[in-house]
């Protein structure tokens, strides 16, 4: 089951389309990465997702139905340019984002209670915002967007400003509330910082997606058959095998990286490696996902 | 609904709480009449306290006890008009008023010259004039005395009307109207609309302007449509307003009711202790003068004009509020917004100014035709309805106001949805417009 599909979404202004015919399905309680460059339409996906602007064409889903004013409450938002009022208190601000996400005077100020104490800002609560620490007001504005519990968790750049120490803290979170059945989708352009927490992803380029699935499917498609081996003795190039670099390891042992010609499988590679030299070490490399983009774009582009 | 609500809330107890509040709201009604008081109170002592001579060379003859000019001491001198131009800085003189010799025995001449008066500073004009009125009205006297009349039909001459005016209600009753206290109450009226809509617009301006540079916008917008984020702020600010105005009509109104039962003697026991102080004479005066100022207050429509501010008051509010709005959501800084500002204040500066010439013919066409535009008719109109406004005019302008502002705030409103979004955009009007266009 998926908790949001978009089906087939373009959005166009004046001057450029922002998103073209762009298809995508979050299953329930995956982390979802939602990745490409500045200005590539994350955001634009995401604001219609949120309701904040309309799809020009195409159809979103939200748990099998059609997008609504309700589902607001389903989702808890963080986006990338985010602040809180400055002059309020953080109780009572809490209080007004979760009464405008449609919670209860009583059922919020239960959870206000809840978070503020696990997140230790408790004796902050009747502090105006001005006068919390950067980090603080991170956290305060991660509480505000978890209060309501929504299954669907949308942060766009979440982890730019953030100190390690919090960012760490805030992912802890997250992935809690994966656990209690939460769907998270991490919107950024800095893929390596998410790479590790997705399980899938979607790539975005120019208006358009360039890709998605499971993560490790994605990486599996895009290996290039090469392999880093440490070894002693030395490597020359044969019928199966493309020595393209070499280098000394740590040790003072060789370092190549070879590429398999015909796609040969690993257990073959190494057993033609075996009788040539002493293998100390054998690795598959298997592209990030940012080398996968990389390369995507310039075959795109050439 | 709901939404719209608790925005509205949360812009109104913010700002209700805050202590500048309760100062404005408590200290204007109190402080403003204190302030205009104490400056007429001290020019007016100031000009008691002065007591300047004014040296005068009669060489007619005509003139002895003629003159007085409050300020001022008369002093009649002879000698050389030359000598005293000279010297009477040094006496410690204001000036010299010269009167020549005049010749009466031909009773057609019309112009008499020659009457200067020499100072080192210049005299004010009231002063000036009335001293010319005393010549021409000597001058008068003495034709008349020349021509035979009695001196008892010259008396006799000297008459005083005075005009009442009175408004025949609908139901054919005529009501004694004033002219002086309706001036009052519409400039009154009329430039408190003026200033609220200064004040309240551009905190409605500042406050979409901080939930922008907050970056706080989109979260909110994520939970709440952008027109009802904007409605409730335009609702909310404008609730504050109309509190302030609500406690300030309530304060004027008890201080003015204490203040009228203080001088009609209503309190016994400032009745008694003033009795002690003053003969009987003087405090029937008083309480005539009380009934005088009852007299006044009920010779204009009280109710109408409260109900009409109000009305005009929230129309100018909304109308205006709007456009303020949308011009904080499209801008990132105070400073980028004066640009889009000038257009607004256009319309509400040429209301002000032509509001003195409409309190002067309250029933010409610039100021029929300002009190319909919805753009100047809130400030006009208050202006106008203390004179009277046929019923039909006054309904067109409220409907043509109404329209207005649903107008101004479904312009603004659309603005708004974008404009909150665009961060570091160079905004103009061609770009405003497209997002007036644009499909969200």
């Amino acid at each position: 089951m998926n908790i949001l599909e978009a089906n087939n979404v373009t959005k166009r202004y004046a001057e450029h389309t922002a998103l073209s015919d762009v298809s995508i399905s979050i299953p329930k309680q995956s982390i979802f990465g939602l990745l490409g460059p500045n200005g590539a339409g994350k955001t634009t996906l995401i604001r219609i997702v949120n309701q904040i602007i309309m799809a020009d064409e195409g159809e979103v889903f939200i748990n099998g139905e059609k997008l609504e004013p309700k589902h607001i409450g389903v989702i808890g938002y963080l986006p990338e340019e985010r602040g809180l009022y400055k002059k309020m208190k953080v109780g009572e601000q809490l209080m007004y984002l979760a009464q405008l996400k449609g919670l209860s005077n009583a059922e919020a100020r239960t959870r206000i209670k809840y978070w503020l104490e696990k997140l230790g800002l408790t004796e902050w609560a009747g502090k105006k915002v001005e006068d919390l620490s950067k980090g603080m007001a991170q956290k305060i504005q991660f509480i505000a967007t978890v209060l309501h519990q929504p299954s669907l968790l949308i942060l766009d750049e979440p982890f730019s400003g953030f100190d390690p120490v919090n960012a760490n803290l805030i992912k802890d979170e997250i992935f809690e509330l994966r656990e209690k059945g939460a769907t998270v989708i991490f919107s950024t352009h800095r893929m390596e910082s998410v790479e590790q927490l997705c399980d899938h992803i979607a790539l975005i380029n120019k208006s358009k997606k360039i890709l998605d699935g499971k993560k490790n499917d994605v990486r599996n498609s895009y290996k290039l058959h090469q392999y880093e081996v440490i070894f002693k003795g030395s490597l020359e190039d044969s019928t199966s095998i493309k020595v393209l670099n070499n280098s000394v390891s740590e040790l003072g042992l060789n370092k190549s990286v070879i590429e398999a010609k015909n796609n040969e499988s690993p257990n073959m590679i190494l057993q033609e490696l075996i009788n040539k030299v002493e293998v100390h070490s054998f690795i598959e490399i298997i592209p990030s996902i940012n080398d996968i983009f990389i390369s995507i774009v310039k075959g795109g582009q050439s | 609904m709901k939404q719209i609500f608790l925005v509205l809330k949360r812009e109104y107890l913010t700002r209700v709480k805050k202590k500048s509040f309760l100062l404005a709201t408590i200290l204007t009604p109190l402080v403003l009449p204190a302030i205009i008081f104490g400056i007429a109170y001290f020019a007016s002592r100031d000009k008691d306290s002065r007591h300047e001579e004014i040296l005068v060379l009669d060489e007619s003859g005509y003139f002895s006890e003629v003159f007085d000019a409050s300020g001022y001491d008369f002093k009649y001198i002879s000698g050389n008009l030359e000598e005293k131009k000279a010297s009477f800085a040094e006496e410690g003189a204001f000036g010299v008023l010269y009167i020549p010799a005049v010749d009466l025995s031909d009773i057609s001449v019309r112009r008499f010259e020659g009457f200067q008066f020499y100072s080192e500073t210049n005299a004010s004009i009231r002063t000036m004039e009335r001293i010319e009125n005393q010549i021409e009205s000597r001058l008068k006297d003495l034709k008349l005395q020349r021509s035979g009349l009695d001196h008892s039909v010259i008396e006799n001459l000297q008459v005083n009307a005075s005009l009442s005016t009175f408004n025949i209600t609908e139901s054919g009753e005529a009501k004694e109207s004033n002219s002086g206290l309706s001036f009052a109450v519409g400039y009154g009226t009329g430039f408190l609309i003026y200033m609220f809509i200064f004040v309240y617009g551009g905190q409605i301006m500042q406050s979409v302007l901080d939930e922008k540079t907050n970056r706080i916008v989109e979260v909110i917008v994520s939970s709440v449509r952008p027109f009802q984020l904007m409605m409730g702020k335009v609702l909310g600010v404008g609730a504050v307003g109309f509190t302030q105005i609500l406690i300030w009509i309530v304060l004027m109104a008890t201080l003015s009711t204490v203040g009228i039962s203080l001088l009609s003697g209503g309190n016994e026991a400032v009745m008694e202790a003033a009795s002690q102080q003053m003969p009987q004479e003087a405090m029937s005066q008083q309480q005539e003068m009380a009934a005088n100022i009852q007299a006044m207050i009920s010779s204009v429509p009280v109710a109408k004009i409260l109900v009409c501010f109000l009305f005009f008051f929230l129309g100018a509010y909304f109308l205006y509020g709007a456009l303020y709005a949308a011009v904080g959501s499209a801008v990132d800084s105070l400073q980028d917004a004066q640009q889009f500002m000038f257009p607004i204040i256009i319309p509400i500066i040429a209301a002000i100014m032509a509001m003195f010439f409409v309190l002067d013919d309250p029933h010409g066409g610039l100021a029929v035709t300002l009190s319909m535009i919805p753009f100047t008719s809130p400030i006009i109109m208050m202006a106008r309805i203390p004179f009277g406004v046929p019923d039909w005019q006054l309904a067109l302008s409220m409907v043509l106001l109404i329209a207005g502002f649903v107008g101004t705030i479904y312009v603004a409103g659309r603005i708004y949805r974008i404009g909150i979004l665009m961060y570091g955009v160079k905004v103009n009007w061609k770009i405003m417009k497209k997002w007036f266009t644009m499909k969200v």
